[in-house]
C-alpha cells in the first residue's frame, strides 16, 4: 500500500523500484551474526557490572565468603553445570546435523539442548529455595542471587530463544543452505554456558 | 473504532497501556493477599501496594505500549514459526505527519523522529534550566523550596543528558550516516524503530516524575546510593527510565556498528569514510561497551530500593563506593558519547566551509580511538573526594592528563584545516568556529579539575557547573546546532533562513558566555553547587548570570522559529547547496525514499576540497563505474 505511493514519487525516474537497490556487502561477516556477538560484548559488561558489585563486597570490603553459618552447595552446583556445559555440545550436534540436511538430527539436537537447559534451570530454582539464605539477609546473599539470578535470567532468554528454533525445527524450516536462524540463538546458547562457568567458579568455587 | 483498536499503531499502545497497567496491579494485588499482606483499607489501596503498583507499571507497562505500538509484531511473527521474511520496506517514508507517529523503518524517519523528540525535551530541561535561575536569581527562597530545587535540577541535567544529548547525536546520524557509507538504510531497521520508541517513553517517564508521590527524583542526575536507594518513589522514574534510554542507546550502537561494517558502498574502505561515520564508529563502541555498567548501577539501585537487596547497605557488608564505581565507569566514556559524534559533525562542517582537505585525516581517526580507549582508564577522577583509597588519584589525575592529547592533537588538526582556507561563515560554520573556542575553554577547565589538589578545592562547587556547560552546552549543543543548520537542508528539502541563524549564534554565543564564563569565578570564590541558596556575596553575580540565562533561553526559540517557519515554507534547496563532496549530498534534498536508485562507488577520499578534478563517489554501481575511470580504476578496488 505504501510502497505504491513511493512508485508513484518515482515515476519520473528511469528506473523503477519496488524496493530499495540490494545493498554492498562490505564485509564477509554476516550482519546477524556480527550483531549478536555485538550483543554479547554488551552482556559480558552488564555480567562485568555484577563481578565489580562481588569484587568490591567480597574482596575490598572483605567480607566472610560465603557469609558465617551459610552454605554453598558445591557438589549439586557442579552437577547443574556438567549438565548446562553437556547442552552446548548437544546444540553442537543439532548444527551439525542440520549442516548435513539431517532433519531428525537438528529436532533431537534442539529438544535435548532445550530440556538440558530448563532442567538447569529448574535445579537453580530448587537451590535458591533450600539454600538457607535470602538476598536480604545480607551483601553476600546479595551478590549471591544477584550473580547466579543475572544469569538465571540469561538462561530464560536463551531458553525462549531456543524454544522458537525447536518450533521452527519441527515446522519444516532451516536447511544445509538456510540456518543462520538457529546459528545465532546458539551463539547466544554458547555464550550464557560460557559465562556459567565463569560464575560457578567465581561465586562456588573460590 | 474497533479496527483502530485492533491495527498496531499509537490508538492500540495507549489501550495496551492502560491494560499493561491493571496487569501490574493485579499481579500486585494478588501476590500481596497471597502472601497475607494488607491491600485493601478505607476503601482504597494502601500506600506501600500504590508504590508498589507504581513501580512495577513503570517496568512492564512501557513494554506493554511497544507491543501495542506494533514495535514487536515481526518478531511475534517468527516466533510463532511462520516463515522469516526480509524488512519489506513497505513502511519506508513518510508522507504526512502521520508517518512520524507509527513504527516507522525508514532510517531518514527515525531520524527526524529522534531529532524531533530530543529537541522536544531539551525544551522542557531548558524550562527547568529557567526555573532553577529564576530561583537563584536572589539569595534566600523565591518560589521552590530545597527539595522542589533538587528536583528542577535533577531532571533539567537527566533529560539533557539521557534524552536530548545522546539522543540527538543517534538521531543526526541515523538520517544521515547510512546515506554517507552509500546504504540504502541501516542494518537492522525494525531495531531502529524499536530503539526509537523507547526513547519517548524514558523521556515521558523523567518528566512524569514531578507528579509522583513525594515530589520527582533530586538525587541529581549522578543519583549516588545510598540516598537515591532511601528516596521517596520519583526516584523511581529516573532508576527506570534510565533503563529505557539506556537500552535504546545499546541497539542504536549496535545498529550503527552492523551498519557501517557490513554496509559499506565498494570502494568505501575505512580510510575513506567520512569522520563522520568514524565519530559514530567510536561512539557505538563506547556505547556498547559501558552503558551496560549504568543499568547494572540502576538495577542495583532499583533491587535495593524494591526488594530490600544489601549492595549499598554497609552494615550488611555492602560497599556504597561501589555504586561510584560502576556509575562513572559508564558515565566518564559517557561524555565521550556526548562529545565524539560532534567532533564528527565539526570535522565535516569546517572540511566543506573552508574549502580544505580536512588536516591529519587518519590522525583524527586514530585519534578518535585513542579516546575510546583511553576513556576507560580515567572514571575516578570523578571521586577524587569520594573517600576512596588515595593511591587511586594519582594514576587516574595521569591518565585524565593524558587524555587531552588526542583531544588536543583533534583541535590542532581543525586550526590546521582552517589555515589559509577560503573561509565561508555561514550559520553552520559560525557554530563550528564557536564549538572550537568554547570546548577548548572547556578542555582547559577539564585539565585544571585532573589535577588532584584543584580538584579538591573546588569540589561540589559552581567551577564544576561552569566546566560542563563549557563541555556540554559550548562542545556539544554547540556541534548539534552546527550539524542541524548544515543538514537542515539535506533533511527538509528547505534552507534554513540565514538571517535568523546568524542572530541564533551571536545571541546565544554572547549570553551562553554571560552566564556560564562568571561560574567560574563563583565557584572558586566557594559558592557550592546544587544548593537552592547562597551567601549573600554572591548575590551581584548570580543576577547576572540568571539574566543572562533568561537571554540564552530566549535564544533557543529564535532557533525553534527557524526551523519551524523554514521547514512549512523555506526556500527550496537545491541537492548540494554547500557543494560538499560526501554522498549524502549527491541525492536530491530530501533524498529519495530508498536513498539510491543504485549504490554508488567510492573512488577516492571524501575531503579533497581544492583538488582539481577530486570525486569521492560516483553515483553509479561498479561494474559501470569502472571503465569510465580507466586511470582511478585501480584505487576503486583498494577498498573492495
Ligand atoms: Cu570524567
Amino acid at each position: 500500500m505504501a510502497a505504491a505511493a513511493h512508485l508513484g514519487s518515482h515515476e519520473h525516474e528511469d528506473h523503477h523500484h519496488h524496493g530499495p537497490p540490494e545493498a554492498n556487502r562490505s564485509s564477509r561477516v554476516d550482519p546477524a551474526t556480527l550483531g549478536m556477538m555485538l550483543f554479547i560484548i554488551s552482556e559480558i559488561m552488564v555480567f562485568g557490572a555484577f563481578f565489580t558489585a562481588y569484587f568490591f563486597i567480597r574482596v575490598v570490603g572483605g567480607a566472610e565468603w560465603p557469609a558465617e553459618g551459610d552454605h554453598l552447595p558445591k557438589l549439586i552446583a557442579g552437577f547443574n553445570t556438567a549438565i548446562l556445559v553437556s547442552s552446548s555440545f548437544t546444540l553442537h550436534y543439532a548444527q551439525e546435523a542440520i549442516r548435513k540436511d539431517n532433519r531428525r538430527g537438528l529436532q533431537l539436537g534442539m529438544l535435548v539442548t532445550f530440556l538440558l537447559g530448563a532442567t538447569f534451570l529448574f535445579i537453580q530454582i530448587n537451590e535458591y529455595v533450600h539454600v538457607g539464605f535470602s538476598p536480604q539477609d545480607h551483601a553476600q546473599g546479595t551478590i549471591f542471587y544477584g550473580l547466579t539470578g543475572l544469569h538465571g535470567a540469561h538462561v530464560t532468554i536463551g531458553l525462549v530463544l531456543l524454544l522458537f528454533v525447536v518450533i521452527r525445527s519441527f515446522r519444516g524450516h532451516y536447511s544445509s543452505q538456510s540456518h543462520l536462524g538457529m546459528e545465532v540463538p546458539g551463539i547466544y546458547w554458547h555464550f550464557v554456558d560460557v559465562m556459567w562457568i565463569v560464575v560457578y567458579l567465581t561465586v562456588y568455587i573460590i | 473504532m474497533t479496527a483502530r483498536l485492533r491495527a498496531p499503531g499509537l490508538t492500540r499502545a495507549g489501550l495496551f497501556l492502560v491494560l499493561g497497567t491493571l496487569f501490574c496491579a493485579a499481579i500486585i494485588v494478588a501476590v500481596r493477599e497471597a502472601y497475607g499482606y494488607p491491600v485493601f483499607a478505607d476503601g482504597g489501596i494502601v500506600p506501600k501496594a500504590q508504590n508498589a503498583i507504581l513501580l512495577l507499571s513503570l517496568l512492564i507497562a512501557p513494554l506493554w505500549f511497544l507491543v501495542g505500538l506494533g514495535a514487536f509484531d515481526y518478531w511475534f511473527y517468527w516466533a510463532a514459526g511462520k516463515r522469516t521474511r526480509p524488512e519489506d520496506h513497505s513502511g519506508h517514508g513518510a508522507t504526512s505527519w502521520k508517518d512520524y507517529f507509527r513504527v516507522n523503518t525508514d532510517h531518514k524517519v527515525i531520524g527526524i523522529q529522534y531529532v524531533v523528540t530530543s529537541f522536544f525535551f531539551m525544551l522542557i530541561g531548558g524550562l527547568l534550566a529557567m526555573l532553577v535561575r529564576a530561583e537563584l536569581a536572589a539569595p534566600g527562597s523565591q518560589f521552590v523550596d530545597a527539595n522542589a530545587f533538587n528536583g528542577l535540577f535533577s531532571v533539567h541535567a537527566s533529560l539533557m543528558i539521557f534524552l536530548f544529548i545522546i539522543p540527538v547525536f543517534a538521531g543526526l546520524a541515523n538520517y544521515v550516516l547510512p546515506l554517507m557509507i552509500g546504504a540504502p538504510d541501516m542494518a537492522f531497521p525494525r531495531l531502529n524503530a524499536l530503539s526509537f520508541w523507547m526513547l519517548p517513553i524514558a523521556g515521558v517517564m523523567m518528566t512524569a516524575s514531578f507528579f509522583a508521590p513525594g515530589g520527582s527524583f533530586s538525587t541529581g542526575w549522578t543519583a549516588y546510593a545510598p540516598l537515591s536507594t532511601s528516596a521517596p518513589i520519583g526516584q523511581m522514574f529516573f532508576t527506570i527510565g534510565v533503563q529505557f534510554a539506556g537500552a535504546s542507546s545499546i541497539a542504536t550502537a549496535l545498529n550503527f556498528l552492523v551498519t557501517i561494517i557490513t554496509m559499506r558502498a565498494p570502494g568505501m574502505s575505512f580510510w575513506r569514510m567520512p569522520l563522520l561515520v568514524w565519530a559514530n564508529f567510536s561512539t557505538s563502541l563506547l556505547v556498547v561497551i559501558a552503558t551496560p555498567f549504568i543499568a547494572a548501577s540502576q538495577f542495583f539501585v532499583l533491587f535495593d530500593y524494591a526488594l530490600g537487596f544489601n549492595f549499598f547497605r554497609p552494615e550488611r557488608d555492602g560497599d556504597i563506593l561501589m555504586y561510584q564505581h560502576v556509575f562513572w565507569f559508564y558515565s566518564h566514556p559517557a561524555v565521550y558519547i556526548m562529545m565524539l559524534p560532534g567532533f564528527g559533525i565539526i570535522s565535516e562542517v569546517l572540511a566543506v566551509k573552508a574549502r580544505k582537505p580536512i588536516f591529519g585525516y587518519r590522525m583524527m581517526a586514530f585519534s578518535l580511538l585513542a579516546i575510546v580507549l583511553l576513556g576507560f582508564t580515567v572514571w575516578a577522577h570523578h571521586m577524587f573526594v569520594s573517600g576512596m583509597q588515595d593511591w587511586i588519584r594519582i594514576p587516574m589525575m595521569v591518565t585524565t592528563a593524558i587524555i587531552a592529547v588526542p583531544t588536543g592533537i583533534k583541535i590542532f588538526s581543525w586550526l590546521a584545516t582552517l589555515w589559509k582556507g577560503v573561509l565561508h561563515m555561514d550559520t553552520p560554520m559560525l557554530w563550528a568556529l564557536g564549538f572550537i573556542t568554547m570546548f577548548t575553554l572547556g578542555g582547559i577547565s577539564g585539565v585544571v579539575l585532573a589535577m588532584v589538589p584543584m580538584d579538591i578545592y573546588v569540589s561540589d562547587t559552581y567551577f564544576i557547573v561552569a566546566h560542563i556547560h563549557y563541555v556540554l552546552y559550548g562542545g556539544s549543543l554547540f556541534t548539534i546546532y552546527a550539524g542541524v543548520y548544515y543538514w537542515f537542508p539535506k533533511m527538509t528539502g528547505r534552507m534554513f533562513d540565514e538571517r535568523l541563524g546568524k542572530i541564533h549564534f551571536w545571541m546565544t554565543f554572547v549570553s551562553f558566555n554571560a552566564t556560564f564564563g562568571p561560574m567560574h569565578l563563583v565557584g572558586v570564590k566557594g559558592m557550592p553547587r546544587r544548593v537552592a541558596d547562597y551567601a549573600e556575596e554572591f548575590a551581584a553575580w548570580n543576577l547576572f548570570i540568571s539574566l543572562s540565562s533568561f537571554v540564552l533561553g530566549l535564544s533557543t526559540l529564535v532557533f525553534i522559529y527557524n526551523m519551524v517557519a523554514s521547514w512549512r515554507g523555506g526556500r527550496r534547496a537545491s541537492a548540494n547547496p554547500w557543494r560538499a563532496l560526501t554522498l549524502e549530498w549527491q541525492v536530491t534534498s530530501p533524498p529519495p525514499v530508498f536513498n539510491f536508485d543504485r549504490i554508488p562507488t567510492v573512488v577516492g577520499g571524501p575531503y579533497e576540497y581544492g583538488v582539481p578534478g577530486h570525486v569521492h563517489g560516483i553515483m553509479e554501481p561498479a561494474e559501470e563505474a569502472r571503465p569510465k575511470q580507466a586511470a582511478g580504476a585501480s584505487s576503486a578496488e583498494e577498498g573492495v
